[in-house]
């Protein structure tokens, strides 16, 4: 193989990789569902807890305000990002799969809620409002993680 | 004055050892897997230590550029797989580093990164063409050394070091995780460390200073003092976001992660210092990076490179870095996570490995090149035992990116 097409080889790996890692897709199972909806509770119990520390942090005058900031807009959009993939997954036609789903888009809308009033509340510099609304946050990472665990 | 430099040297080569594939990749790793994948990190720290040892002596001695000599060793086309190779994976870093500087601004101002991107990628330029060499690799490096905040963090934290070393050193994967995932980031890690761009720049920096055979003590002070103290931050990175974001359940996928534990464990004051070393350690290695695109198309094609010239003598040297800095900066502004990038580009550092390493071992191996300071049986049996390494490494990693889906 010559150099040239040795780096063309490359150059269409790097894009097919790129593509293939990178996709949503569809779930021909409901064991497949369950386990997309499981890295989902996963990674919304992440976003969730990313703000918790940040608002803990912050809360004892260790935090930046522009930091704080863009930590729950990076959350919020992170959360977003989950919610919206989630949804875009076309679930198999069974029970458990529409069970799975309204009950993890139930907890995905109130994290995604509860992001948008702390982002809100920090940049208003309304400490007292963001501690009171983080205070949410516990219980829900609790469902979430519950979730995680049961469609593990 | 010697100690001066010495020291200098070693300090910048602390405060240049990290950039945002390491900030990443360690931090991710950290909040997944504790301290359970510090080998991977160590393994490369050796791997770098040889490469640049044998690259940095190969450029004292030879006073010539990685690929010119390559090109002229190995022939053209081995010559033209290895530029291909290292230009692909060091304009995708670039392109981390750009994304990287913005994000950071981004954590200071709380200003969109998007909207700093342009301005880093001319703002890179502009130093790249105007500032002297010594200036832009001394200032980035020593001021990459705010990041020592992530170890006075860590001491903040009280941990339990005994703890931290046992992970280090007798290594378990953690039992909720898989193990092709558990590999893969052993490989993001090894490649973060080992990124091929870290090595040409050393050695056309050590041509741009003019190093010769003399030089040669302090090139492996450099190395093998500078670069371990570096591994150490990236540990420190790793050991702040076990403590912190593991015992939470967070999941790295933000700079902003990244800098919490610092803000947790030791407030404003610090996280401004860690704010200030991520913004040295991304901008220093988007100058690094730059000058490496650079370094390696004008040294394969035989063009006057270097800032040790006027840009004028060196046009189409200062051409080749605008292009990618352009092409960079165009990337980031189409919205693909600077993250996500970091995280393909050290993967792909790692495939990219041995097309780079290998033709630098032949070089350092040849005496009609090296004369009396060719490998000694000693570093030849290190250096080929982590070319099999390399290898592996590089053949594995992308079946693991897809089987893991990039470690999902």
């Amino acid at each position: 193989m010559t150099a040239g097409r040795a780096a063309g080889v490359l150059a269409v790996t790097v894009v097919l990789v790129a593509i293939l890692t990178g996709c949503v897709g569809h779930a021909a199972t409901t064991g497949a569902y369950r386990g997309k909806a499981h890295h989902s509770a996963q990674a919304a119990s992440s976003s969730l807890q990313t703000a918790l520390l940040a608002v803990q942090t912050s809360a004892k005058g260790n935090l930046l305000d522009p930091y704080l900031d863009t930590v729950l807009s990076q959350a919020e959009d992170d959360l977003g990002s989950v919610q919206q993939q989630f949804d875009s997954i076309q679930p198999p036609n069974t029970t458990e799969a529409d069970a799975l789903r309204n009950q993890l888009d139930t907890l995905l809308t109130k994290g995604s809620s509860t992001l948008s009033d702390l982002r809100i509340a920090a940049r208003r510099d309304q400490q007292g409002e963001m501690v009171h609304t983080a205070q949410d946050i516990p219980p829900l990472v609790t469902k979430l993680d519950s979730f995680a665990r049961a469609t593990s | 004055m010697k100690f001066l430099q010495v020291a200098l040297g070693i300090l910048t080569a602390i405060g240049g050892f990290v950039d945002i594939g390491d900030l990443v990749t360690n931090g991710l790793v950290g909040a997944r897997y504790g301290l359970s994948l510090a080998w991977a990190t160590l393994l490369g720290l050796v791997g770098i230590c040889l490469f640049a040892e044998m690259s940095g002596r190969v450029a004292a001695v030879t006073h010539r550029g990685t690929f010119d000599l390559v090109r002229e060793r190995l022939g053209p086309r081995a010559g033209l797989a290895n530029l291909v190779a290292s230009f692909l994976v060091t304009a995708l870093t670039v392109t981390a580093e750009i994304g990287g500087v913005a994000l950071s601004l981004e954590l200071a101002t709380s200003v969109n990164y998007i909207l700093w991107v342009p301005m880093v990628g001319l703002f890179v330029w502009l130093v790249i063409w105007r500032v002297k060499f010594s200036i832009l690799e001394n200032g980035a490096g020593l001021l990459g050394l705010a990041l020592l905040v992530f170890g006075f963090a860590l001491w903040k934290l009280h941990p339990d070091y005994g703890s931290l070393v046992h992970q280090v050193f007798v290594p378990q994967k953690p039992p909720n995780e898989r193990l092709p995932s558990y590999f893969y980031y052993a490989i993001a890690l090894f490649g973060a460390a080992m990124t091929p761009y870290e090595v040409f720049f050393f050695s056309s920096g050590g041509v741009e200073e003019g190093w010769s055979r003399k030089d040669l003590m302090i090139e492996r002070l450099n190395v093998f003092i500078g670069f371990p103290l570096g591994a150490v931050l990236s540990l420190a990175i790793a050991a702040d976001a076990a403590l912190v974001l593991k015992p939470r359940g967070i999941e790295v996928d933000s700079l902003g992660q990244i800098g919490l534990p610092v803000a947790f464990a030791a407030g404003k004051i610090a996280l401004a210092v860690a704010i200030l070393g991520f913004v040295a350690a991304t901008f220093g290695a988007a100058l690094e990076t730059g000058l490496s695109c650079g370094y390696s198309i004008a040294q394969y094609f035989g063009w006057q490179w270097g800032k040790f010239v006027r840009p004028r003598q060196a046009a189409r040297f200062h051409v080749a870095v605008l292009l990618t800095l352009i092409i960079a900066t165009g990337f980031v502004l189409t919205t693909i996570d600077p993250v996500m990038i970091t995280e393909y580009s050290v993967v792909f550092s790692a495939v990219a490995l041995p097309l780079t390493y290998f033709p630098i071992l032949v070089i350092s191996n040849d005496p009609d090149y090296m004369g009396d300071k060719r490998n000694g049986r000693l570093m030849n049996a290190l250096a080929s035992a982590f070319l099999v390494l390399i290898v592996v490494a590089s053949v594995a990693a992308i079946p693991l990116m897809l089987w893991t889906r990039a470690g999902q």
